[in-house]
């Protein structure tokens, strides 16, 4: 609640003073424990702002809204590490320009919120550094290390029977920050490289090149999984691709600002374990 | 309407033995768009050239495939047989079913099979092929030379005299690299300076070069015609343009003891310094690791010296850029360090020294003036034992071949010692004589029947010192039994190997080297001196162990390689380049990061008003290669290469 009242104020003194147009946060939902985005562009709107644990949606990707930073005025937006990380890529990836964005930061423990010192992207890079030292025990994703102990056999079908669900909806990409392209590969169909269709071939050949699109990019946020309506745990492909680029390349997405694309940048010291 | 020709080569037995043409022509025949499946002996004849022509003309054909050897082959081949039938050589496509079939498969049917595959997926990649131009680039008419050396010389030359302008790199402060530094010349014993020096003279007064020493090549951008090279200028700490090259800095500097390299460390030079007396250009530079002013602060004796004030303590590094149309590397070798060889006491004893050394001590210019002497007590050697093969054809040393020029140098040492030590003897140690060039098997003949060399076939196991003389133990297979003889002096005959940073040079300039770090051509037989960039040749030692005729042979050859690219104003280079949809393309630059050769940059759409509306990836078509990077790299698929666009590559995978 001390968190909650401490950014409201300071939404409303930022609105008011005029140094942002808008505030980007989270709103009551439709339930007791959702909470839908809030775009707050007035003084008086701020008083609607929500921060509890249950806020947990990665916003950032909103800020690649187009036309909505074409203006140069800045905006303010709630955002967990996560996040903020996804800020620092698209900035990396020259979406947005990085000084546009005043970021309040938080984070919770259970029930607890607390918020984040800081308010540029790059007051953020400790917190960062230290995430990327200490990554999340194994056992807080039970059904990654269970999928990892298989063979690749029991892999295939697990995630044959997993896509077999999957009804083409686009809604991991949708609400991921990081699927700004303003024509998607599926929509291309001169030549229809993935196909449209519900089965098998086109299920797998969607959510493996939206895999290999977020590799070294994904931070982990979860909006896939949790905007999937057939409940595919998108997060654990995504994951397993990062632990790659990591192991592979010591590259940890959403450094900072300057952050070179993994797939797309060399250095003398990548690995080359590929290369037979 | 596609009318496609398809035209199956049986090269011989290469594909027919395996592949069945007939069947494979019958069944070609029957696919949609096909208007002409014929089969001949060899498409790549005349005659099969000619009948190509025919069947486009007669037919009006729109697309041709040839099913025959790999593209890499025969593409630029048929391309031409194409454009002289009146189509656009870009409709052309090679179906390879003999290296990806005939070649790698036994069972004839699977064969055939999959030759029927690889054929109709290339007619539907080329139902879709659009007509392309070739794109034509400025060619700047001004080559690089890097590298002073006999070979950088010689290419220097030929093309300045064919009347192009040259610019010549050398990192060391004078022209001459390791040439300069020999006694005489085998097979002929001209003395090397003498030959060597005058041409290092009109290098330097030619109008039509740029003689840059001391310098180094810092960056290379660009393409073919088109290079952007950055070179640094190092400080010489002495005025180029002002010195005369009079010496009195060299007399008068305090610091005389510094072991010089010219000299292979046999002889002295002083800090301020030209590495010979004959250098080109006549004009010292300091060496500011050996400077007492800059150890201490203290000192400019050479500054007060100088009549001229030429020298200047706070002379910085100068960069300069340079518009580039051809590059010849040159870099040349080094000798193997033989410090590796402890069992042969080099570095131990001073007496045993490598064949560079025997050099210096040979030649006129060197610090005995020619005199064959010891360097431990400056006697006279009476008995001198020639160790050949000191590192090369040696696996265990890290050198595995054969570094050409010792068998050689080495019979040119023995005898030189018998012209000048006529009451010595020497021996020399060898695996085999190779002796293969014009006059070079008489010359090893001479040394060994008219000047008295005793040649041992068989390895060196030790050398060690006893009673003052240097204990030479071997064998002789050829008498099957160990020889032990007391030498007054051991001459290695050292590997040859590339410049210690050969491999950081490559990568510079943009081209292969082999394990050991010499230049790869593009073709070890047919393209000798192309490396594998166009627009880079290669002459001299970079490439292989060459003695000086080959090194000049190829030196001349890369220069014709640059005249013939110079000979026109323009350059026609492949269309296949890559282009961006602006619509689509979402400006992550990461295009921009992946391209290796800076081809893309970022370029604005603006509205009527010149307001920024987006940024989007644009691709320069005179850098593109057509590498292809940046499509596989493209998350939205907003970049297609021409030549192998999405459309046609889809049709290609779909026809399987």
């Amino acid at each position: 609640m001390i968190t909650q009242e401490k950014y409201r104020s300071k939404a409303k003194k930022l609105l008011a003073d005029g140094s942002v147009k808008m505030v980007i946060g989270y709103s009551p939902g439709s339930t007791a424990d959702r909470r839908r985005p809030l775009f707050v562009r007035s003084f008086e709107e701020a008083d609607q702002l929500v921060l509890d644990s249950n806020c947990i949606a990665n916003l950032s990707g909103y800020l690649v809204t187009e036309g909505l930073l074409s203006d140069e005025k800045r905006v303010a937006i709630f955002l967990r590490p996560e996040g903020i990380r996804s800020l620092n890529i698209l900035a990396a990836e020259s979406q947005l320009n990085v000084d546009q964005i005043i970021i309040f930061g938080f984070d919770s423990i259970g029930r607890e919120v607390s918020s984040l010192s800081g308010e540029h992207a790059g007051e953020f890079s400790e917190l960062i550094s230290s995430i990327k030292e200490n990554p999340p025990e194994k056992s807080s994703e039970p059904l990654l290390y269970q999928i990892e102990q298989m063979n690749p056999q029991e892999r295939f079908a697990f995630w044959k029977e997993e896509f077999s669900r999957c009804i083409k909806c686009y809604a991991c990409r949708q609400s991921c920050p990081m699927c700004y392209c303003r024509r998607c590969i599926v929509d291309s169909n001169q030549p229809q490289w993935v196909n449209t269709s519900s089965h098998t071939l086109g299920n797998f050949e969607w959510n493996i090149v939206r895999a290999f699109h977020l590799a070294g990019r994904c931070v982990g946020c979860g909006n896939c999984d949790r905007s999937c309506p057939v409940n595919i745990p998108l997060r654990l492909i995504n994951a397993r691709m990062a632990a790659e680029v990591l192991e592979s390349f010591d590259h940890f997405a959403g450094m900072s600002t300057t952050q070179e694309p993994v797939l797309a940048s060399f250095k003398k010291e990548d690995s080359e374990t590929f290369i037979l | 309407m596609a009318k496609i020709g398809v035209f199956i080569c049986h090269c011989g037995e290469n594909i027919a033995s395996k592949v069945d043409c007939t069947k494979l022509a019958a069944a070609i025949g029957e696919h949609p768009g096909v208007a002409v499946s014929v089969e001949y002996k060899y498409f790549c004849s005349e005659p099969g050239q000619e009948s190509v022509k025919k069947a486009i003309r007669d037919n009006n054909l729109t697309g041709v495939i040839i099913a025959a050897c790999s593209p890499r082959m025969h593409e630029a081949t048929f391309r031409k047989v194409c454009a002289e039938a009146g189509l656009n050589p870009y409709l052309c496509e090679i179906a390879n079913i003999r290296e990806q079939c005939s070649w790698v498969h036994n069972d004839n049917d699977m064969a055939t099979e999959k030759a029927m595959d690889i054929t109709r997926s290339m007619i539907e990649k080329v139902k879709r092929n659009n007509k392309l131009q070739p794109i034509e680039v400025p060619v700047t008419r001004r080559a690089l030379v890097i590298g002073g050396g006999v070979a950088g010389i010689q290419a220097a030359l030929d093309i300045a005299n064919a009347g192009q302008e040259v610019v010549l790199v050398e990192r060391e402060p004078s022209l001459g690299g390791h040439m300069a530094q020999l006694s005489e010349t085998f097979p002929t014993l001209d003395c090397s300076q003498c030959i060597l020096t005058p041409r290092m003279v009109e290098v330097a007064q030619h109008p039509k070069i740029r003689l840059l020493t001391y310098a180094e090549v810092e960056h290379v951008d660009g393409f073919i015609g088109n290079f952007k090279v950055k070179i640094r200028m190092k400080s010489r700490y002495v005025n180029r343009d002002v010195c005369t090259g009079c010496g009195d800095c060299m007399v008068k500097c305090p610091v005389k003891k510094i072991s010089s390299e010219f000299d292979c460390g046999l002889g002295k030079r002083t800090a301020i310094y030209t590495p010979f007396a004959q250098s080109v250009p006549n004009i010292p530079v300091i060496d500011k690791a050996s400077c007492i002013y800059f150890k201490n602060g203290k000192c400019k004796t050479c500054m007060k010296s100088c009549q001229i004030n030429a020298i200047n303590f706070d002379m910085q590094d100068e960069f300069i850029d340079l518009d580039i149309g051809a590059i010849v590397v040159a870099t040349g070798f080094q000798i193997q360090n033989t410090a590796g060889y402890g069992e042969y006491g080099y570095g131990k004893y001073p007496d045993v020294i490598t064949g560079l050394q025997f050099e210096r001590l040979a030649t006129a210019s060197g610090p005995t003036s020619g005199k064959i002497l010891r360097p431990s007590d400056g006697k006279e050697p009476e008995t001198v034992v020639f160790i050949q093969c000191a590192g090369s054809r040696d696996p265990s040393k890290g050198v595995r071949y054969c570094s050409k020029i010792c068998c050689m140098y080495t019979a040119k040492h023995a005898m030189l010692y018998a012209h000048k030590v006529h009451h010595g003897k020497s021996h020399v140690f060898y695996m085999d004589i190779r002796a293969a060039g014009k006059g070079y098997d008489e010359f090893t003949r001479r040394t060994i029947e008219e000047d008295d060399a005793s040649y041992v076939r068989g390895r060196v196991s030790k050398v060690w010192l006893e009673n003052g003389k240097l204990m030479v133990r071997g064998v002789d297979t050829l008498l099957g039994r160990p020889v032990t003889i007391p030498a007054d002096m051991v001459v290695l005959a050292t590997a040859m190997v590339p410049q210690p940073n050969a491999k950081e040079f490559a990568k510079t300039i943009g081209i292969a080297y082999d394990e050991y770090g010499y230049y790869n051509e593009a073709h070890l037989k047919l393209r000798p001196v192309e490396s594998s960039s166009a627009g880079v040749f290669l002459a001299g030692a970079c490439q292989s162990p060459k003695d000086i005729p080959d090194s000049i042979a190829q030196a001349s050859a890369s220069a014709s390689k640059v005249l013939a690219l110079f000979s026109k104003e323009t350059l026609e280079r492949e269309p296949v380049v890559a282009s961006t949809n602006e619509a689509t393309c979402a400006g992550c630059w990461g295009c921009v990061l992946a391209c290796p050769y800076n081809a893309i940059e970022q370029k604005d759409i603006l509205d009527r008003s010149g307001r920024i509306i987006k940024r989007v990836a644009s691709v320069n078509p005179g850098l593109c290669q057509g590498c292809g990077t940046c499509v596989t790299f493209c998350r939205s698929n907003s970049i297609d290469l021409a030549g192998f666009t999405e459309k046609q590559i889809f049709a290609e995978v779909m026809a399987l």
